[in-house]
C-alpha cells in the first residue's frame, strides 16, 4: 500500500488521481475497516497535514465554515450562539466514544456515509452544505443531496470533502438531537434531529438508506404523531443486529415527539 | 492479619504499568505465526486438500490438516472432537487448517492459498430441526467415540439425563396454584478482554512447552498429551497472566494446534486468535429451551416443580453433559420444594460448539425458575421477597439430590438486600420512565474436584508457596497468599507465589465452578498449617520445651508462651537446612469429599458428575428504568448479597460481585450471538456483539457480603465468582414486570422484546 | 517488502526507529517492533479501548492509527505516565481501589483517566463515567474504578 502524506490540497489531489487512491482523515471508520480486512485500499492519502482543511470560521452571512478535518471534540465544545451550530455539538457529544471523538472528524464521518451514524441526520435538518473541492474547483452542494444512500455520496473519484457550511442562526429556534442506540456509543438504531421555531422541521435517521427530512411540521401532540407515521409508512429501514424494520417504524413517531419537545425546551 | 484484609491484588502494580505478561507478550526467538482456515460450510465432507500452492509460498514452516491426525477424538465426557477437523466440517468456522509461518501476513497468505474440497451436507441449525424425525446426523460415529459416562447417541442427542425427588403428579394434584411456561435463553460469548492464545515451543527431545492464557495447566497439559499422542512427561504448560477466562479458557483446540505445529516445525510458534476469530472457534454458553411448571398451596407454600430443559450444545459435545446436569440440579432453585422432577437433553446442531461458561446451566435454570417465582407471587397476591422467605432453604436442609447443606443463610440474604433496598435514600426516576424493583434468589456450589498445594520455608524465613490454581484476574493468587500469611501470623510480602507450572505446580482440576477459595484455599491452608507444626517441632527442639507450650508470633516467631524471647522463622530454617531434619516443606492434597447425590431421596438417571457441595447463596435487588416508549431498560441501582462463608479479602469480593453482576446485565438485556440461514455467525465484532460499557451499567452496586463460617474449610471460606452473574436477568425481569406488568421470558430483553410485550398488555 | 517503511516515532518522549507495512496500526509498531507491550490488542475494530495511547495528549486507540501517519506527533503509552518502577496517581488510585482485576483493559483505563485528569482535576462522577466510556472492562462492572478516580479527586493531587 502507498502512503502519501500532502501538504496542500493540490498536492493531495495529484495523490487521489491513482484508481482505487483513498483518503485517511481519521481513520476511525478506515483503519477499523482494513483491520477487519473489510477494504485493502492500494494507495492512503493523509489529509493529516493540510492546514486548509481546519479551522471554523464564522463567514460574514452568519453562516459558518467547518474545515472537514475538524474533530468531533472539537465540534462538540463549539461555542457558537444558535440552532444549527448546538444541533451539531449535541450529535459530536454523542458519536462513539472519547477517543474516537478526539481523533475522528466531520468531514471523514460524512464522506463515509454510514446510514446510522449522526452527522447525515444533523446536517441536513440543519440545512447545511457540504463544500466539495477537486482539482477543477470547489462545489457546494445542499448535505440532503450530499447523502445518496448507503455509505454512498455525491463524491466523485479525485474529490474530497473541504468544509461543511452551516447556514446561519436561526432566531428564536431550538434544536434537540435524540438518538436511541442498544448500547451508549453504538450507532443509532434511530436517531431526530429537529430544529424548532413556530414549525418543527427534522430529519430521520437508522430508517432509510439516507436521512428522511420533513418540515413545516405543526407542534401539537396530534400534528406531530401524524407526522411520526407519515415518516414511518414511508420509511425504509433495515431489519439487523440491532434492530428489525417493524421495530424502528414504531419508535420512530415517538423519538420524534421526544425530539421536537427537547427542541422547544431549549430555544 | 491477613485474612479479611481489604488487599489490592499482588500483582496489581504490574497491571497497572503494563509489565503483566499475558500471552501475546510472550516473544520467543524464530518465532513463528499461525493462521487458520475455517470451514466455510455448517455441514460438509471433506473430500480433498490441496497445499502445493500454500507449502511454496516463502516463510511457511509447517501446514496441519485432519489427515496429519493419529491420535482418536478428543474432548471431555464425550471424545468427539479434535483440533481441526477430520472427515467432516460441523459448524462455519470450524478450523480446517492451520499454517506456521515466519510472519502472519505470510501465515494468512498461504492459508488463502490452501484449497479444501467439501460435498455440503444438509445442517441443521437449530434444535427443532436436529431433533426432527430425518434429520441429517452429525456425528454418524457416536457410538465409537469414548464416553465416559454414557448418556447419548439418540439422534442429535448429546446427552439425556434426569433428576427427581419425592412425586410430582401427585403434589400438583393438591396444588391450589399452578404456574406453567417455557422460558428461552441466548448463547452468551465470553469476551474475556483478552482473546484465546497459545505459544508452543519444543526442545530437542520433542517435548512442547506451552505458554497459555488457560483456566488450568493441568488440563491443558493432559488434552494436548492426548491429542499429540505423547505422554504427559513431554508436555509442559506453563500460565502467562491470564485477561480473563469465564470458563472460556479450557483445553482448546489453540493448544492442541500451536503444539502440533512447533512440534511439525521445530520452533516455537505462537497463534493468538483475533477478536473475531476467537468468536467463531471457541465456545459460547449453552442456549436453552426451558419449559417449567411450578405448583402452590393458596398460603404459597410450594410443593411441587416440574421442569425440562433443552440445551443447544453446537456442534461438538464439549462441556454439554455437566452443563446440563448443574441447570436440573440447580432447576429446584434454594426452595424446600419437595417434590421435583428435572429432565433434561443436550442436542448437537451445526453451530460453534456451547461450553463452560459463569454460571454453567444456572443461569438459564434461575431465569426460568426465579421468574416462575414472582409470577406465582403475583397470582397468589403475596409479596415476591415473602413468597421466598417462606419457601427458602434452611440450614441442615438438603440440595435437590440430596447433598447437605450445613450452612444457609439465604434468608439473611433476601431479607438484607430487601432492607438495603427500602431504607436507601430514593433514586428520582429519570424522566418519562417507569420505575420497577425485583428480586431474585439463587444458590451455586463451590466444592467440587481435585486440588494441592505445597509449602517450603526458605534459608531467610521466607515461605514459597505453589499451587496449580490458575488466576484468571479474579484474585486467586492474592487469596492463597492471603490465607498462607495468616496461617503463619506473617505479612503477605514474605510469601512468594510460583507461577502455574505442570512440571513442577502441584495438581489442580482447574479454575472453575467458584471453587478456588474453597478447595485450593483449604489445601493451603492445611498444608501451610502442617508446615507450621514442622516448624514447632524443631522450636520445640531448639527451645528444649514441649510443643503445647509454644506460641506463634506475628512477624514470623515462635516463642514459649510468656517468655517474650524465642526463635525466629530464620533460626528454625536455618537449623532444618544444615543441621537436623532437612528444609522444611509440607502439603495437602484432596478431592472434594462431600456425598454423592442420595439415592434414597432422589432418582438419578445419567448425570454427569455425583460429587460436587458448599452450597452458597444470595439475593439481588435491583431498580430499573423501563423507557415504554421505547422498551429500553435502565437498571438504576442494585444490591447484591452473597454467602462467601468467610471474606478472605473483602475488596476482591465485591469486585468479583459487581462484575459478575455486569456480565449478568449483558446476559439480561444487549447480549446475543447471532447466527444467519446459512449458519455463519453474523456477531463477530465488538460492534455488533454488545458487551455492557460504563454507560450500560448502574453506578451504584452494592455487594452485601454475608459470613457464615463453613465448618469444613480451615478458615470458613466459599466461593463467589458464579452466583453474582446468575441473580441478575431474573431480578431485572421481575422488575420490568412489577413496573409495567409485562413478563417476559426470552433472552436477551432487548428495547423490541420489551416493546412487544408492552403492547401486548395495551 | 516492497511496501516497509522507516519510521522515526517519538514515544513517552524518546525517539525510536522502526520498520514497518505502511499499512501497520501504531498498536502493532508499539508491541511488535517497540516492545511497548503494555498496551493491549483486545478487538482491533475501535471498540474496546485496551489498546488507548495518548498522540499528542489526546486519547487516540492506537489500533486506528496508522503507524505511517503518527509523523511528528508525541506518543505517550502507559510505559510512559510514571517515572521508572514508580506508579502514577492514577496508576496507584486503581491498585489501591481494587480496580484491577485481570487487569488486560487496564492500561486503556489508565490512559483513559490520565488524560481526564490532565483536563479536569476535579471531574464530577458522571465527567468519569463519560471519559471511561470507551473503555470496555468484562471483570469489575466499572465501579471500582469509577471509584477509583474519585478518590484521586478527593485525594487533590
Amino acid at each position: 500500500m502507498e502512503f502519501f502524506s500532502p501538504t496542500s490540497l493540490d498536492e493531495a489531489y495529484r495523490a487521489l488521481s491513482a484508481d482505487e487512491a483513498q483518503c485517511l482523515a481519521g481513520g476511525q471508520s478506515l483503519v477499523a475497516m482494513m483491520n477487519l480486512g473489510m477494504v485493502s485500499p492500494t494507495r492512503l492519502v493523509s489529509l493529516r497535514k493540510i492546514d486548509s482543511l481546519r479551522g471554523i470560521t464564522r463567514q460574514s452571512d452568519g453562516s459558518v465554515r467547518m474545515g472537514a478535518m475538524t474533530t468531533h471534540a472539537e465540534l462538540a465544545n463549539l461555542d457558537l450562539p444558535g440552532a444549527p451550530a448546538s444541533l451539531l455539538a449535541n450529535a459530536a457529544r454523542v458519536v462513539a466514544y472519547p477517543a474516537v471523538r478526539m481523533q475522528g472528524t466531520l468531514g471523514g464521518s460524512i464522506a463515509h456515509a454510514d446510514p446510522a451514524a449522526d452527522y447525515p441526520v444533523v446536517l441536513t435538518a440543519a440545512r447545511a452544505s457540504v463544500e466539495i473541492g477537486s482539482p477543477l474547483g470547489s462545489r457546494l452542494i445542499s448535505a440532503s443531496d450530499f447523502f445518496r444512500g448507503v455509505f454512498e455520496t455525491a463524491l466523485q473519484q479525485g474529490e474530497i470533502v473541504t468544509a461543511v457550511v452551516l447556514p446561519p442562526p436561526e432566531v428564536g429556534a431550538g434544536a434537540a438531537y435524540e438518538k436511541l442506540s442498544l448500547v451508549a456509543g453504538d450507532f443509532a438504531i434511530v436517531s431526530v434531529a429537529a430544529i424548532v421555531a413556530n414549525t418543527a422541521r427534522i430529519a430521520v435517521g437508522g430508517c432509510s438508506p439516507k436521512p428522511m427530512f420533513a418540515s413545516d411540521i405543526n407542534l401539537t401532540d396530534d400534528a406531530l404523531l401524524i407526522a411520526g407515521k407519515q415518516i414511518a409508512v414511508n420509511s425504509d429501514p433495515p431489519s439487523d443486529q440491532r434492530a428489525s424494520a417493524a421495530y424502528r417504524r414504531r419508535v420512530v413517531p415517538e423519538l420524534i415527539r421526544r425530539a421536537v419537545r427537547a427542541a422547544q425546551a431549549s430555544a | 492479619m491477613s485474612v479479611g484484609a481489604r488487599l489490592p491484588r499482588i500483582e496489581a502494580a504490574d497491571k497497572a504499568t503494563g509489565r503483566a505478561r499475558y500471552v501475546d507478550d510472550v516473544k520467543l526467538p524464530g518465532m513463528l505465526h499461525v493462521a487458520l482456515l475455517t470451514s466455510p460450510h455448517a455441514h460438509a465432507r471433506i473430500c480433498g486438500y490441496r497445499l502445493d500452492a500454500a507449502r511454496a509460498v516463502v516463510g511457511v514452516k509447517a501446514i496441519l490438516i485432519g489427515p496429519d491426525l493419529k491420535t482418536p477424538r478428543a474432548g471431555g465426557i464425550i471424545k468427539d472432537e479434535s483440533m481441526v477437523a477430520r472427515d467432516k466440517v460441523r459448524y462455519v468456522g470450524e478450523p480446517v487448517a492451520a499454517v506456521a509461518a515466519t510472519d502472519l501476513a505470510t501465515a494468512r497468505r498461504a492459508v488463502a492459498m490452501i484449497e479444501v474440497d467439501y460435498e455440503p451436507l444438509v445442517a441443521v441449525l437449530s434444535v427443532d430441526e436436529a431433533l426432527a424425525a430425518n434429520a441429517p446426523i452429525l456425528h454418524e460415529e457416536f457410538s465409537s467415540y469414548v464416553q465416559s459416562i454414557k448418556g447419548g447417541g439418540r439422534g442429535n442427542i448429546i446427552f439425556e439425563t434426569s433428576l427427581s425427588e419425592g412425586d410430582v403428579q401427585a403434589a400438583f394434584a393438591q396444588c391450589e396454584v399452578i404456574v406453567e411456561g417455557i422460558f428461552e435463553t441466548q448463547a452468551q460469548h465470553h469476551v474475556y478482554m483478552e482473546t484465546n492464545g497459545c505459544v508452543a515451543d519444543v526442545d530437542a527431545s520433542g517435548k512442547v512447552t506451552l505458554y497459555a492464557t488457560c483456566q488450568s495447566v493441568h488440563h491443558i497439559q493432559q488434552r494436548v498429551a492426548e491429542e499429540l499422542g505423547t505422554p504427559m512427561a513431554k508436555v509442559r504448560v506453563i500460565a502467562t497472566r491470564v485477561g480473563g477466562g469465564f470458563g472460556g479458557k479450557h483445553a482448546s483446540n489453540v493448544h492442541s494446534i500451536t503444539a502440533w505445529l512447533a512440534r511439525a516445525a521445530g520452533r516455537p510458534v505462537k497463534l493468538v486468535l483475533a477478536r473475531t476469530q476467537d468468536f467463531e472457534v471457541q465456545r459460547s454458553r449453552h442456549p436453552a429451551r426451558i419449559w417449567m411448571k411450578t405448583g402452590a398451596r393458596r398460603d404459597g407454600t410450594i410443593l411441587a416443580r416440574d421442569v425440562e430443559i433443552t440445551t443447544d450444545g453446537g456442534a461438538y459435545a464439549d462441556e454439554s453433559p455437566p452443563v446440563l446436569t448443574f441447570a436440573l440440579m440447580m432447576s429446584r432453585g434454594p426452595y424446600r420444594i419437595a417434590n421435583v422432577r428435572a429432565r433434561g437433553r443436550a442436542v448437537y446442531t451445526n453451530k460453534l460448539r456451547a461450553g463452560s461458561f459463569r454460571g454453567f446451566g444456572n443461569p438459564q435454570a434461575s431465569f426460568a425458575s426465579e421468574s416462575q417465582i414472582d409470577e406465582l407471587a403475583t397470582r397468589l397476591g403475596i409479596d415476591p421477597v415473602e413468597i421466598r422467605l417462606k419457601n427458602a432453604m434452611r440450614p441442615n436442609d438438603t440440595a435437590f439430590g440430596g447433598h447437605p447443606v450445613p450452612s444457609c443463610v439465604l434468608r439473611d440474604c433476601l431479607v438484607q438486600v430487601r432492607a438495603a433496598q427500602r431504607h436507601a435514600a430514593p433514586l428520582p426516576v429519570r424522566p418519562g420512565r417507569t420505575r420497577g424493583v425485583g428480586f431474585a434468589a439463587m444458590s451455586h456450589v463451590s466444592g467440587l474436584m481435585g486440588t494441592a498445594a505445597e509449602v517450603q520455608l526458605r534459608t531467610d524465613g521466607s515461605i514459597a508457596l505453589s499451587t496449580g490454581c490458575v488466576d484468571l484476574g479474579q484474585g486467586a493468587d492474592t487469596t492463597m497468599v492471603q490465607i498462607c500469611a495468616d496461617t503463619l501470623q506473617v505479612a503477605i510480602d514474605r510469601v512468594s507465589y510460583s507461577q502455574q507450572d505442570s512440571d513442577s505446580s502441584p495438581y489442580n482440576w482447574k479454575t472453575a465452578g467458584s471453587r478456588s477459595t474453597y478447595m485450593t484455599g483449604r489445601a493451603v491452608a492445611v498444608a501451610t498449617a502442617a508446615m507450621r507444626d514442622k516448624m514447632l517441632l524443631h522450636a520445640g527442639e531448639m527451645l528444649e520445651c514441649a510443643i503445647a507450650d509454644l506460641e506463634l508470633r506475628a512477624g514470623g516467631l515462635i516463642g514459649i508462651k510468656g517468655i517474650p524471647s524465642g526463635v525466629t522463622f530464620k533460626d528454625v530454617a536455618l537449623r532444618s537446612f544444615f543441621q537436623a531434619g532437612g528444609p522444611i516443606a509440607a502439603n495437602h492434597s484432596f478431592v472434594f469429599d462431600g456425598p454423592p447425590f442420595d439415592p434414597k431421596r432422589a432418582s438419578i438417571h445419567q448425570l454427569a458428575f455425583q460429587n460436587l457441595g458448599v452450597y452458597t447463596f444470595g439475593a439481588h435487588c435491583v431498580e430499573v428504568d423501563i423507557d415504554e416508549g421505547t422498551g429500553k431498560v435502565e437498571v438504576r441501582r442494585a444490591w447484591c448479597a452473597h454467602d462467601v462463608g468467610r471474606a478472605i479479602n473483602p475488596l476482591a469480593c465485591e469486585g468479583q460481585i459487581q462484575g459478575g453482576f455486569v456480565q449478568g446485565i449483558g446476559y439480561a438485556l444487549t447480549e446475543a450471538m447471532q447466527w444467519d440461514s446459512e449458519g455463519w455467525l453474523t456477531t463477530i465484532t465488538l460492534a455488533d456483539y454488545k458487551v455492557p460499557g460504563v454507560l450500560d451499567c448502574p453506578a451504584e452496586i452494592i455487594p452485601i457480603i454475608l459470613e457464615d463460617p463453613e465448618p469444613s474449610h480451615p478458615v470458613g471460606a466459599k466461593g463467589v465468582g458464579e452466583p453474582s452473574l446468575v441473580g441478575a436477568a431474573p431480578a431485572i425481569a421481575n422488575a420490568i414486570c412489577n413496573a409495567t406488568g409485562a413478563r417476559l421470558r426470552a433472552l436477551p430483553m432487548k428495547p423490541e422484546r420489551v416493546l412487544e410485550e408492552l403492547e401486548k398488555r395495551k | 517488502m516492497s511496501d516497509r517503511l522507516a519510521l522515526l516515532i517519538k514515544v513517552n518522549g524518546e525517539m525510536h526507529e522502526a520498520l514497518a507495512a505502511s499499512s501497520a496500526t501504531l498498536l502493532e509498531v508499539l508491541r511488535d517492533q517497540l516492545n511497548f507491550t503494555g498496551t493491549k490488542r483486545g478487538c482491533d475494530h475501535g471498540v474496546c479501548g485496551a489498546c488507548t495511547v495518548l498522540i499528542d495528549g489526546n486519547l487516540a486507540r492506537s489500533c486506528l492509527a496508522l503507524a505511517a501517519d503518527i509523523g511528528e506527533r508525541e506518543v505517550t503509552t502507559v510505559e510512559g505516565v510514571a517515572k521508572g518502577v514508580n506508579c502514577s496517581t492514577v496508576q496507584r488510585a486503581l491498585i489501591e481501589s481494587g480496580a484491577i482485576q485481570c487487569g488486560f483493559c487496564t492500561p486503556g483505563f489508565v490512559m483513559a483517566l490520565t488524560y481526564l485528569f490532565s483536563c479536569d482535576p476535579r471531574p464530577s462522577r458522571e465527567a468519569i463515567r463519560v471519559a471511561i466510556s470507551g473503555n470496555l472492562c468484562r471483570c469489575s462492572g466499572y465501579v471500582k474504578i469509577v471509584e477509583a478516580a474519585e478518590r484521586v479527586v478527593e485525594a487533590g493531587l
